[in-house]
């Protein structure tokens, strides 16, 4: 399992230098602008007041948001999930599939590794890599506080990153899911990707729009906190969100341990050979 | 100890409406060379696979040296090289890298002494990156990783596909030299002349089932063969029609018969004694005419 580990780590190292520099610098950026604006927070909140509402949904309200915490969840955390939600849905789909698509899962399984320890190296690879490119991020934003004027704890920066990494495992599983289920790794990214968008959109105007409101707790996204985590995160829907992930990769792997594995170039199982009503045991 | 190496019994496999295995059976001797022959689409390639586990019988029993491989599937694989029909590898990895790779998902329980003669002898460059090198290069790599590790067991699919002729000279000798360590070698192939050369035993799948099993003398022995007999004087040849297994296909003149001889020569020979032969020529088959003749039933069902 630790050899797969390893390697499935090894072949994340660019994505998690790229979206994690990118990232951080978004971030260093980010604190530059607050302090630059800092003597001007008066300007910032008018322009903010000025904000169509719907886009204010998305931020949490334009009261806070000349608050430190409040101009970092805006410029930052709340279109978070929405861009490392694509980097799951793509690795999450990818974990296997793709080297199954490419055909080089073949020779892989020819090799003394078990499908339970082939799908645990290269699901802790996936979390570990998830977790680095957030922690990347992280000092991107506590580092050059030490020179602002920002005053927002290690701590407190961290919570929103904690909540924006729930949903990055939650959706890489159930991309991960979805590929061990649908016929081809294209299938299972679009319908993730589909879950991802949709969800971020009835969640965030749902505040506008009561029919959307009502039905914002069946979204992932729902149970995200950006600007509520500063002052704490509810445990409750941190641990929901665990959970649901846990159960998407239970499935995932009980699926995993029971198909059988493409051969390359053979393209995209037809879902009807997948419907247990046809296939003949 | 099993004395077989591979033991399959009545293996089916459904893709869906598809039935792509009809009740395989078929057993490899340990320290064997069996070649496994067959149309495209006749099943290898899916026995194979489900040999090591990558796809699962829908019914009929595996052992592989008395393991099943759906229950204990690392048992198999760690006495078994494999090389896939369609290899494909890691196109961003260096070729020592990829080696190294598959060296550890091995538990490192590689012989370097054996893995540097293999890569000498095969002459392949591992400072490369694998996406850099031609098929046949690839290829190579493909043999190396299933050699390496000296296993009980080869499963190879189409073993010198893309290799130039003086290379697949050299895997038929590593394939010999395999053996000779009492290791199982179980190929699929194409190339008759290969699997002429090379197996002790030879089966031929032919839509999802096993149709001949038998070694490649024997099948040729058994096989169909033209005779042409002169005989020193005009004869009346009708009697020949009642020997077993002979047809009579034409007179070409009055004192020469064509004959179709099936199985053994010995009752026509002996039948022959009675009359004044000037000459006999038989053409030999060769492997390559009795597959095409598996092909070709093939072929005319599908019409």
């Amino acid at each position: 399992m630790f050899v797969e580990f390893k390697h499935a780590l090894k072949r994340y190292i660019g994505q998690i230098l790229g979206w994690g520099t990118g990232l951080a610098l978004l971030g260093i950026l980010l604190i530059s602008v607050y302090d630059s604006m800092a003597d001007q927070m008066d300007l910032y909140q008018e322009m903010v007041q000025n904000l169509p509402e719907g886009m204010m949904a998305f931020f949490g309200g334009q009261d806070v948001m000349a608050t430190p915490e409040g101009f970092v969840a805006m410029e930052f955390f709340s279109y978070m999930p929405l861009i490392l939600g694509i980097f799951a849905v793509q690795v999450g789909t990818g974990l296997l599939v793709r080297d199954e698509e490419e055909g080089i899962l073949d020779l892989i399984m020819a090799h003394p590794v078990s499908r339970s320890a082939l799908f645990l190296g290269r699901l802790g690879a996936f979390l570990l890599a998830t977790g680095l490119i957030l922690v990347i991020a992280w000092l991107g934003i506590v580092v050059p506080m030490n020179w602002s004027t920002m005053s927002l704890s290690l701590v407190e920066i961290a919570r929103p990153f904690l909540s924006l990494y729930a949903v990055m495992v939650l959706f890489g599983t159930l991309g991960l899911l979805l590929s061990m289920v649908l016929p081809s790794r294209r299938w299972a990214s679009m319908i993730s990707g589909l879950v991802l968008v949709v969800g971020f959109f009835i969640d965030g105007l749902g505040e506008l729009n009561e029919n959307l409101e009502n039905i914002a707790w069946l979204t992932p996204m729902h149970y995200y906190e950006h600007l509520e985590a500063f002052d704490g995160l509810n445990t409750g829907w941190l641990l929901g969100l665990f959970t649901v992930s846990l159960v998407f990769t239970g499935l995932a792997w009980w699926r995993y341990l029971r198909r059988d594995i493409r051969v390359a170039g053979e393209g995209g199982w037809k879902l009807n050979a997948l419907n247990p009503l046809t296939v003949k045991k | 100890m099993e004395s077989s190496a591979i033991e399959i019994q009545g293996l089916e496999k459904w893709y869906g409406a598809v039935h792509a295995l009809r009740g395989v059976d078929l057993s490899v001797k340990r320290g064997e060379i069996l070649g496994f022959l067959g149309p495209n689409g006749a099943g290898k390639t899916t026995t194979i696979r489900c040999l090591l586990d990558q796809i699962r019988p829908s019914t009929g029993t595996i052992r592989v040296f008395g393991w099943d491989p759906k229950r204990h599937p690392t048992r198999v694989q760690e006495k078994a090289g494999y090389l896939p029909g369609e290899l494909r590898l890691e196109g961003s990895m260096h070729v020592e890298s990829l080696l190294s790779y598959l060296q550890e998902l091995r538990g490192n329980r590689i012989d370097p002494d054996y893995l540097e003669d293999l890569v000498g002898r095969l002459d392949l460059d591992t400072s490369r990156k694998v996406k850099n090198l031609s098929s046949g290069n690839k290829q190579k790599i493909g043999i190396v990783q299933a050699l390496m590790h000296q296993p009980e067991l080869l499963i190879l699919d189409e073993p010198t596909s893309g290799l130039d002729p003086l290379m697949q000279q050299e895997v038929y000798q590593l394939l010999r030299e395999a053996q000779s360590r009492g290791t199982t070698v179980f190929f699929s192939s194409h190339i008759l002349s290969e699997v002429e050369a090379l197996a002790d035993r030879v089966a031929i799948i032919r839509k999802g089932k096993i149709v001949e099993e038998s070694t490649p003398g024997q099948l040729i022995e058994m096989a169909m063969r033209r005779v042409v007999i002169s005989f020193l004087k005009p004869v009346d040849c009708a009697p020949l029609e009642d020997v077993d297994g002979v047809k009579l296909l034409s007179h070409g003149t009055e004192d020469q018969v064509t004959l179709r001889v099936e199985g053994h020569m010995d009752q026509l020979i002996k039948s022959l004694a009675a009359y004044p032969v000037k000459d006999m020529q038989t053409a030999s088959h060769s492997l390559e005419e009795i597959f095409l003749k598996y092909y070709r039933e093939d072929s005319k069902e599908e019409n």
